[in-house]
């Protein structure tokens, strides 16, 4: 991905300076933590429902 | 004679570029420590309803919380941020007068990718979306807190996770739109003033809590055939009641945090605090009215109580009850009001407990009724000030306030009666009878809260 600015200088820098800036790689990490936390209580739920079922 | 004259700019540019970077520091600062501080409200809520569970459910009443909390931020993250700059102007999504809401605007400055993810994430230039984003989400984070204690003992994880999504991220964010914001249409045509949210973000969790708990039903146990109540005592009232001192530590940076620095391009005024209205306040007015609110709640429920849950649970209601005009109420009668309010929080918890509602710490009464009753206190109040910055605004009026409070009840108890309704008929909503009984601890949490127990100490030494 690489420093987001044509030189690798920190003095160029004058905005946005996090890893992917200028990609699509912002929206893509969105999308994967979006995804787990949908998938995360997805499996969380299927697990304590089994647990309760026990009692 | 010119080169003095020029040396003499330069300074002057040299100080304006100091003072300004002094001040966005100084901003940037104010909003940050407003973070920490509002997670003090989340430890406090943690320790509250920890304390008011019995020994068999205290985990996992801890569990749920901490996951209310970690699944507000990224949500929030994702789309109530968005919704926040949205909806002001309505369900239209179009853009206010002010020039900072509708849905154009929001798509250019909320959303985690595309050119608008430049104001969500590290940016050198941009010393304000970070904080201002974070003490939101803590705003969320409160909100979905304050719905957890009211379900403790018989709800499930993730349904409950899912209400609180709904709650922090969606709900509480279209009435903070509508009624903190200065294009909000709550403000703009209604006069709506509720500076410290005792409305938008107390009454809305509050009636969010009841619309759950319709639906949760009571713990096995509480009620009687006959209809009458039973005193389910927490495993820990100690706990319970510093965490109610700790929330209203925590309410200091909530209450901080909806204060609008000056000095920078987005602020009202150069020299002077604003409210998110754009109306002038100060810190030492905040100082003022907190303080005798938090004296008056404690001493009105104390005269009623004497009992240390509800003498805290005043102070409390008395915060609530004078939130939404702690700008601009004389301490004296920001004192009045949240006596008034402390003298009425148990009697009101106990009204609607006779109703067949079992809320384990009073959540629906100390934050939804009283939360109602200041955004009315200060319609009766306050009639005649203005509600906004600027020539020919709408002013504050009882009228104004009331219509504020209906919206705010319906903005909470609607989606939370019909999201758990949903959650109840997926058979998501409320644990099995066998687990309820067994403890919640026991059935899904691998660690015990007291291994121990709680044994008398051991004799001191000599």
């Amino acid at each position: 991905m690489g420093f987001p600015y044509d030189e690798a200088n920190w003095a160029v820098v004058d905005g946005a300076m996090y890893m992917g800036h200028g990609s699509i790689m912002p929206g893509v990490y969105t999308l994967i933590a979006a995804v787990i936390c949908v998938a995360v209580l997805f499996i969380g739920h299927k697990s304590e429902a089994e647990k309760s079922a026990k009692h | 004679m010119e080169e003095q004259l020029a040396e003499l700019t330069a300074q002057v540019a040299a100080l304006k570029g100091g003072g300004a970077t002094t001040n966005t520091m100084f901003a940037e600062m104010f909003y940050y420590l407003t973070i920490p501080l509002m997670i003090i409200i989340h430890a406090g809520f943690l320790a509250y309803e920890m304390g008011s569970s019995r020994m068999k459910n205290v985990l996992s009443s801890g569990v749920k919380n901490i996951l209310a909390f970690a699944f507000m931020i990224p949500t929030f993250y994702f789309f109530g941020w968005w919704v926040y700059w949205g909806f002001p102007t309505g369900l239209t999504l179009s853009a206010g007068e002010a020039g900072i809401s509708g849905a154009a605007y929001a798509s250019s400055i909320a959303f985690g990718w595309g050119e608008s993810a430049q104001y969500m994430g590290p940016n050198i230039a941009d010393n304000a979306s970070g904080v201002f984003f974070g003490a939101f989400a803590l705003f969320a984070a409160t909100t979905a807190s304050i719905m957890s204690g009211a379900v403790i003992e018989r709800i499930q994880t993730v349904g409950f996770v899912i209400l609180a999504i709904v709650l922090g991220s969606f709900a509480w964010v279209v009435a903070a739109a509508w009624g903190w914001h200065a294009d909000g249409w709550l403000v703009t045509k209604f006069g709506v003033h509720d500076f410290g949210a005792a409305g938008l973000v107390h009454a809305v969790a509050g009636f969010f809590a009841l619309g759950v708990l319709i639906n949760l039903g009571p713990r096995i146990g509480k009620f009687n055939a006959d209809g009458s109540a039973n005193h389910i005592a927490g495993h820990n009232m100690p706990l319970t009641v510093v965490g109610l001192m700790l929330i209203i530590v925590g309410f200091w940076g909530f209450l901080m945090a909806c204060v609008i620095v000056p000095g920078e391009a987005w602020s009202w005024f150069g020299d002077k605090f604003a409210t998110i209205y754009g109306t002038p306040i100060t810190l030492s007015a905040l100082s003022f009215n907190i303080l005798m609110a938090v004296a008056g709640g404690i001493i009105g429920a104390w005269i009623w109580t004497k009992d240390p849950f509800w003498m805290m649970s005043g102070a409390l209601a008395g915060i609530i009850s004078t939130a939404s005009g702690l700008d601009i109420y004389f301490p004296a009668l920001a004192f009045v009001i949240a006596f008034s309010a402390g003298i009425i929080v148990a009697p009101a918890a106990a009204w609607l407990e006779r109703r067949g509602i079992d809320d384990a710490v009073g959540a629906v009464t100390v934050h939804g009724t009283i939360g109602l009753y200041g955004v009315v206190m200060l319609g009766v109040f306050a009639s005649g000030y203005p509600a906004l910055q600027g020539e020919g605004v709408a002013t504050i009026s009882l009228f104004g306030q009331i219509v504020g409070a209906v919206v705010f009840f319906l903005c909470g108890f609607v989606p939370g009666y019909v999201v758990s309704y949903i959650l109840k008929g997926m058979g998501m909503l409320r644990v099995p009878e066998g687990a309820e009984i067994a403890g919640m601890d026991t059935v899904k949490i691998p660690a015990q809260g007291y291994p121990e127990g709680i044994p008398t100490s051991p004799a001191p030494a000599e």
